[in-house]
């Protein structure tokens, strides 16, 4: 196997520049291993050559990131190199930002591994640990030889493409992310087992991690509903006919705001509904089924709601990602509360 | 009296075509002129096809709808209430071939890439278990006018009689080995095995997020609308009384008669645990339904088979998912300890988006991964049951696990799992 190139970064602290002093210093590359460098040259054996230290200061790179990352990856790339290892940063805040942002740039543009190490109450980690192995290192440089062994040996995984162990095995920070493997027993046999365990009082490891939601109270409502202003939202997927915005029928990124200015209720003929996950066939039929506006109307013609908002939003909640589901609610929140909105009944399947 | 079923099991290695259908040793011989012949009959179809593949051929099946084992009741009616007379199934001697499948192909379906492959080489034949039999693929094509239900209908139905018609080869055949499935009634437990844990199944065998046609037999024939939970004999279940409907996502007919979680309960009934029964139910459109079904489910669990625990799967997409979590949260709510297997719901990859649901106590989760997440298909030297797209289905693809007929069986059958990193 060829020798691999490996490229290391440190800040001017480990970098050999200095301390605090030197914080304001910008990229260099210099040829070679420099400080804890010479660890990761060593835990690579016969594997490879640390070809480079690139280092900076902390305050360089925490002033202004996207630039300095931007001259960090310039560095980098110049050196061609197989696996960038960047720290361990411990619990150096700015340094394990900065080793974040620098393993994120090199995985999505430079194609190849990177790794980094923090304590677990690095920010550096809360930022970056979806998209950067970050192995779990102590709170300061007391192990380094160890530690940095197991920035390389993971990163030797990855540049081989061998399996990894999960991260309790490996000794990196969970990313949250899934991936496939192939289970010695089948699902059946393993349910059977756990069920088994649980009804025993025995130990036993839930195969999906249980789900830690905020609980977001809903809020009183601060007037009466004679004087309120009510909007319709749904996830039911109604659409004008002709989807004008392209709502996607599963996994949706969009959703769409249709006015039902002076309209007593909503035409059959003029809506559709796009969502995939359950039986439409009476919807289509009549959409107030899914959104009330004939209803409304009536309230609001009878003063029993003030008013009635002219703008309804639609969208369809079917296998939505949790991160649209609330991006798409906290936009349409926002439009409704500008709209001077009261208070919402949003219909769901 | 107890019932019993003898499940005598012949080993296939080869498969052949030859003037007589018959079983030499390991190698089945099959009249294929005869059994299209006789396929052809049904008015429904115009025209019948019968390919043989073999493992390790450079060969993708595509426009795949469901797969079936060969099986045929020595003495009464095979499958039940679909293609013989409604009878009690479950009981007696069946006849069962192992080491192939009968696979059925889809060839009116216009958005075919809705459908699944099976790869015979390479390492996607490795993950499902249709790339390691021997089979028999079976396309057929509508007759003039035929609507899409009664199209699927002819064409399981196909694949049923094809099914029994393999399996009587092995009528005089000395098997390779039989299994006894034998369970007495919940009430009748031995009283020096009544300390262990009783546990029950609860079996959902459809999603009517899209509804069942008239001909879309499921449980004895019926098409399971509006079905409120009911109390089944595992062994009814092994022989032929539940069919997959024909919303097949990450499920198969062959799955439900070898079915995963019935064989790892008997596997452990009477040592570590007694087999409680099954109840099956389905998932319903709307919200009383889901309700009534969810606590109908766990009244029988808990009272009616008198269970400690219950382990739970699904059919189908999002709202099954939910429904079988609702009748597990009942169960959890009359003490029933519960275990749900999932499917992977995250449809970017990420560990927060594997459930769909948030209830107290479903702490116990086993997962068969998820049909979304990527799979690359290498490129094949053969494309069978699908013709017309043989050009774009021989070359190399990029697609998913849900793509591979086999790789994911959401009652558990299936090694794939996910695993959070």
């Amino acid at each position: 196997m060829k020798s691999l190139r490996v490229v290391c970064y440190l800040n001017q602290f480990f970098g050999q520049l200095g301390g605090e002093d030197k914080a304001g210093v910008g990229p260099q590359a210099v040829k070679g291993a420099v400080g804890p460098a010479r660890a990761v040259e060593q835990a690579l054996g016969g594997a490879g050559t640390v070809v480079a230290t690139v280092r900076c200061g902390d305050n360089y790179v925490a002033e202004q990131t996207d630039k300095a990352v931007a001259e960090l990856l310039a560095l980098v790339a110049a050196e061609r190199p197989d696996l960038v290892i960047a720290g361990p940063a411990f619990l150096a805040g700015r340094y394990g930002v900065a080793c974040g942002a620098l393993c994120a740039a090199v995985q999505a543009k430079l194609g190849i591994p990177a790794v980094t190490g923090m304590h677990g109450e690095n920010p550096g980690v809360d930022l970056y640990r979806r998209q950067v192995y970050i192995v779990e290192t102590g709170a300061e440089a007391g192990r380094m030889l160890a530690e940095v062994g197991r920035l390389v040996a993971l990163g030797l995984k990855l540049v081989r493409g061998e399996p990894l162990g999960t991260p309790a095995v490996e000794g990196y920070f969970a990313r949250g992310m899934t991936r496939h493997i192939v289970a010695e027993r089948n699902a059946a046999e393993r349910a059977v087992a756990m069920l088994s365990a649980k009804l025993a009082g025995r130990p036993f490891a839930s195969e999906v991690p249980l789900p830690d939601f905020p609980r977001i109270p809903a809020p009183r409502l601060l007037k009466t509903l004679e004087g309120a202003t009510i909007a319709l939202v749904t996830d039911g997927g109604l659409v004008p006919q002709g989807n004008p915005d392209g709502i996607e029928p599963l996994n949706a990124t969009r959703y769409g705001a249709y006015s039902i200015e002076g309209k007593a209720g909503l035409d059959a003929g003029q809506y559709d509904n796009v969502h995939r996950g359950y039986d439409t066939t009476y919807v289509k039929q009549d959409p107030h089924r899914l959104v009330p506006v004939d209803v409304a109307r009536e309230l609001e013609e009878q003063g029993a709601i003030g008013k009635l908002h002219e703008t309804v939003y639609s969208t369809t909640g079917v296998a939505t990602t949790l991160a649209h589901s609330a991006r798409m609610g906290r936009e349409i929140a926002e439009k409704l509360r500008q709209a001077g909105v009261d208070a919402v009944i949003l219909t769901s399947t | 009296m107890s019932i019993r079923l003898e499940l005598r099991r012949s080993q296939v290695e080869a498969l052949a075509a030859a003037a007589n259908t018959r079983l030499s040793g390991h190698r089945l011989d099959i009249d294929l002129n005869g059994l299209r012949a006789a396929l052809e009959a049904d008015t429904r179809l115009s025209r019948v096809r019968l390919d043989l593949v073999h493992p390790g051929e450079r060969c993708r099946i595509g426009r795949v709808f469901d797969v079936v084992a060969p099986r045929a009741k020595l003495d009464g009616s095979d499958f039940p209430g679909v293609l013989g007379p409604v009878a009690r199934a479950g009981d007696g001697v069946t006849l069962a071939l192992d080491g192939v499948s009968i696979v059925l192909t889809d060839q009116q379906a216009e958005n075919a890439g809705m459908l699944a492959v099976i790869d015979m080489a390479g390492p996607t034949a490795a993950l499902s278990t249709f790339g390691r039999t021997q089979n028999v693929v079976l396309s057929a094509w509508p007759a003039s006018g035929m609507g899409r239900a009664e199209y699927l209908a002819a064409v399981r139905l196909a694949g049923l009689k094809t099914a029994v018609h393999l399996a009587q080869a092995a009528r005089e055949a000395e098997p390779d080995a039989v299994e006894v499935f034998e369970l007495p009634s919940p009430a009748r437990v031995p009283a020096e095995l009544g300390h262990m844990p009783r546990v029950a199944y609860v079996f959902q065998v459809h999603s009517h997020q899209r509804p069942t046609g008239v001909d879309e037999g499921i449980l004895y024939g019926d098409p399971v609308r509006r079905m409120v939970p009911t109390i089944l004999h595992p062994n009814e279940i092994l022989d032929g009384a539940v069919l997959r409907g024909f919303m097949g996502r990450n499920a198969t007919t062959w799955a439900i008669q070898n079915h995963p979680v019935i064989r790892a309960l008997y596997a452990e009934h009477g040592r570590t645990l007694w087999f409680a029964g099954v109840v099956v139910t389905v998932a319903h459109a709307t919200e009383p339904e889901r309700v009534r079904s969810a606590f109908m489910a766990a009244e029988l669990v808990a009272h009616a088979l008198g269970a400690d625990g219950a382990l739970l799967t699904k059919i189908g997409g999002g709202a099954p998912h939910v429904d079988m979590a609702q009748a597990a949260a009942q169960c959890e709510a009359l003490g029933v300890k519960t275990t749900l297997i999932v499917e992977d719901m995250s449809t970017d990859g990420s560990a927060e988006g594997m459930l769909l649901f948030d209830f107290p106590g479903m702490d116990a989760l086993v997962n068969v991964g998820s049909g979304q997440h990527r799979l690359s298909f290498p490129a094949m030297e053969r494309v069978v049951g699908a013709d017309d797209l043989a050009a774009k289905l021989g070359g190399e693809m990029n697609a998913t696990y849900g793509t591979l007929c086999g790789a994911i069986e959401q009652i558990g059958a299936t090694h794939v799992m996910a695993v959070v990193e």
